[in-house]
């Protein structure tokens, strides 16, 4: 590696260090304890899938270059100089990590390991060694951006050719627009994913609520975060804040994509509208009567899968069983503790990398298929775009025997 | 002889103190310079308040028992048998009154906070042997292990020798003499190096000496960072 790329590399790496991180970096002590915290390394028993073993490929380059007794003892902590070979182990760290945060409510000292993978992950975009998938996903989302009066018409074009999906699942009144833009003032801007799965039930159930609602131009995906690219993360998540702020909304409400709430909610600062997520308004629909469903529509055993970003990292926990409450008798759950329940093996990216990430996936994930077995259950809801594809995929390789669903899908298809 | 003593027992001792201290503060302000991230990093549910359970994750590490109960109970007799001897060492420069609300000799336990502490120093290093700590293992993990290992072998030798064998020769008061003279900068050993037990004492402040030089840059930095670590996961 040549030395102004390593200049480069180091710098990329010591901009991440804030009092937080440099803290996880100092405090480790290699007790073990994350190991059997993780899904990987539960599925796949390697030392290498140990969320300690993944924090130290970081700490090692954190003692050579930050530490002076990197400098001055480096084989006491096997401190690493950044070369391709460091490249090489950070890619394989970060990206069998999906930053699902499980290890961190097992540490005793509190480290996130996620935040540590995040080091390693721009460290790769610095070096241009990131997944290339990613990164021009990421992209394709920022252009959309910079160009969206050339698309509106196309998008608005689209939009109406799913208004009779939308009437069908709930009738209103012919001059009402099924699927509303633009509108000034609206009470929910409603971010959505790239896909009429994730607008129609959702128009649907925000026109039954009798909501005044908007739908916003862009997706809610954000996967500058995947990629762990600050720069664009921010980049992409500025379109919606902006657009939001441009129509004067009361509140933004993400589709069912634990990343893409995650972010705004946390990374967006303080803004003049509220951020919920897709579940936490179906659920408060329910609570103010605005909706109705049928229960036990659906027949057989229902599970619940809290998908990391939105539960365990963003604490939206009891929303979606109160919600489940209300459309079945027959609810199981997956975990005693659901901040305890195993991550789906397909957050990080890991999904947006369709098949180069597939085989490691599904292997990654067997404890995640065991979890769901064991609950006998014929539907495996989830509230997550990320969590639904891996699950279902899981589902193809491990036989799991369920269907799996979307909550808002679900409560689409009960309201009465 | 007398001057690698005096060495070891003065000017080291004087050393790895200003080390140790000029250290840990210079690790602690190097981090509060950096700047503070701005996104939470809180795992849910929160519980409050949330000052408290940081403390509790800390003090009593409920997900270390749930995960590994057997660690558990020797990272609790370790902790708790470190703060023993801590307060011994104390009162091995003064007594006070407060450590003696339940009377007792100098040090605690009678021998059997050394010896707690020593089995629990056993374990944490044999643990190191099984496959997947070996593996997540670094040479600083053995040699702080082995470092104290050896500072509690020879400090409690000191002790049973003290206690258990009715060896007068080197009595508490002699301790307290050495102590308190290194802390008034007029340091005076001729108490703690007439006896034949002298040679004990120095490998055992010569182990400890190195233990806290490195502390500062080593691993033991937990000792500060846990309770703001703990406190960011609760929120």
């Amino acid at each position: 590696m040549e030395e102004n790329l390593r200049e480069k590399l180091l710098k990329a790496f010591e901009g991440k260090l804030t009092k937080t991180i440099a803290m996880y970096l100092e405090t480790c002590s290699r007790c073990g304890i994350c190991t059997t915290s993780c899904h990987v390394f539960n599925s796949m028993p390697r030392p290498e899938y140990s969320p300690a073993a993944r924090a130290e490929v970081v700490r090692r380059l954190y003692k050579k270059y930050f530490k002076l007794q990197g400098k001055f003892w480096p084989s006491l902590g096997e401190a690493k100089p950044l070369d391709d070979t460091a490249l090489d182990d950070l890619d394989r760290a970060a990206y069998s990590c999906t930053g699902c945060r499980r290890c961190m409510t097992f540490c005793p000292f509190g480290i996130d390991t996620q935040q540590i993978m995040s080091i390693a992950k721009l460290i790769l975009v610095a070096a241009h060694a990131e997944p290339e998938i990613l990164s021009m996903l990421a992209d394709v989302s920022i252009s959309k951006g910079e160009s969206i009066d050339l698309i509106k018409q196309g998008f608005i074009d689209g939009l109406e050719r799913l208004e009779g999906e939308v009437v069908e699942k709930w009738k209103i009144d012919a001059e009402k627009i099924p699927i509303p833009t633009e509108v000034q003032e609206a009470d929910i801007l409603y971010v959505a994913l790239a896909g009429a799965h994730s607008i129609i039930p959702s128009a649907a159930i925000f026109n039954a609520a009798c909501e005044n609602w908007t739908l916003s131009f862009f997706e809610a995906v954000n996967f500058g975060a995947f990629v762990g690219d600050p720069g664009k993360t921010r980049l992409i998540m500025d379109r919606i804040i902006n657009e939001a702020n441009r129509l004067n909304v009361k509140e933004v409400c993400i589709c069912e994509c634990g990343t893409a709430f995650r972010v705004l909610k946390q990374m967006s600062g303080k803004q003049s509208f509220k951020i919920s997520s897709i579940t936490e308004v179906h659920a408060r629909y329910i609570r103010e009567k605005r909706i109705k469903l049928e229960k036990n529509r659906f027949k057989g055993i229902i599970t619940y899968h809290d998908p990391c970003q939105i539960a365990r990292n963003a604490g939206i926990m009891d929303e979606p069983r109160y919600i489940i409450k209300h459309l079945t008798d027959n609810f199981t759950d997956l975990s005693k503790k659901p901040e305890e329940n195993w991550c789906c093996g397909g957050g990080g990216g890991l999904v947006a990398m369709g098949q180069d990430s597939h085989d490691f996936r599904m292997k990654s994930s067997k404890v995640k298929a065991d979890q769901v077995k064991a609950t006998h259950a014929s539907i495996l809801v989830t509230a997550c775009e990320n969590c639904h594809s891996q699950l279902s995929d899981l589902n193809k390789y491990y036989k799991m025997g369920v269907e799996v669903k979307f909550l808002s899908s679900m409560v689409a298809d009960s309201l009465i | 002889m007398d001057t690698l003593n005096y060495i070891i027992l003065v000017p080291m001792v004087y050393f790895s103190f200003a080390v140790f201290v000029a250290g840990v503060l210079y690790r602690i302000a190097a981090i509060l310079k950096k700047p503070s991230i701005t996104i939470p990093l809180n795992v849910y549910p929160q519980k409050k308040p949330a000052w408290l359970h940081a403390l509790a994750d800390t003090f009593l590490m409920p997900a270390v028992f749930k995960a590994k109960p057997v660690m558990w109970f020797f990272l609790i007799v370790f902790h708790a048998s470190i703060f023993l001897l801590i307060i011994g060492h104390i009162e091995l420069i003064h007594s006070f009154s407060i450590f003696q609300i339940i009377e007792h000799d100098i040090f605690l336990g009678r021998g059997f906070v050394g010896l707690t502490l020593f089995i629990s120093l056993l374990y944490f290093l044999f643990r190191r042997f099984s496959s997947n700590a070996r593996n997540l293992s670094v040479p600083e993990d053995y040699f702080l292990l082995i470092l104290l290992l050896l500072t509690i072998i020879l400090g409690s030798e000191l002790d049973w020798a003290r206690t258990w064998f009715g060896y007068q020769e080197m009595t508490v008061d002699g301790y307290q003499t050495y102590l308190k003279s290194m802390l008034l900068f007029k340091p005076d050993i001729s108490d703690v190096t007439y006896s034949g037990h002298t040679f004990m004492l120095v490998f055992h402040v010569f182990f400890a000496n190195l233990f806290i030089l490195f502390f500062p840059f080593s691993k033991m930095m937990h000792a500060i960072f846990t309770i703001p670590l703990n406190k960011i996961r609760r929120g």
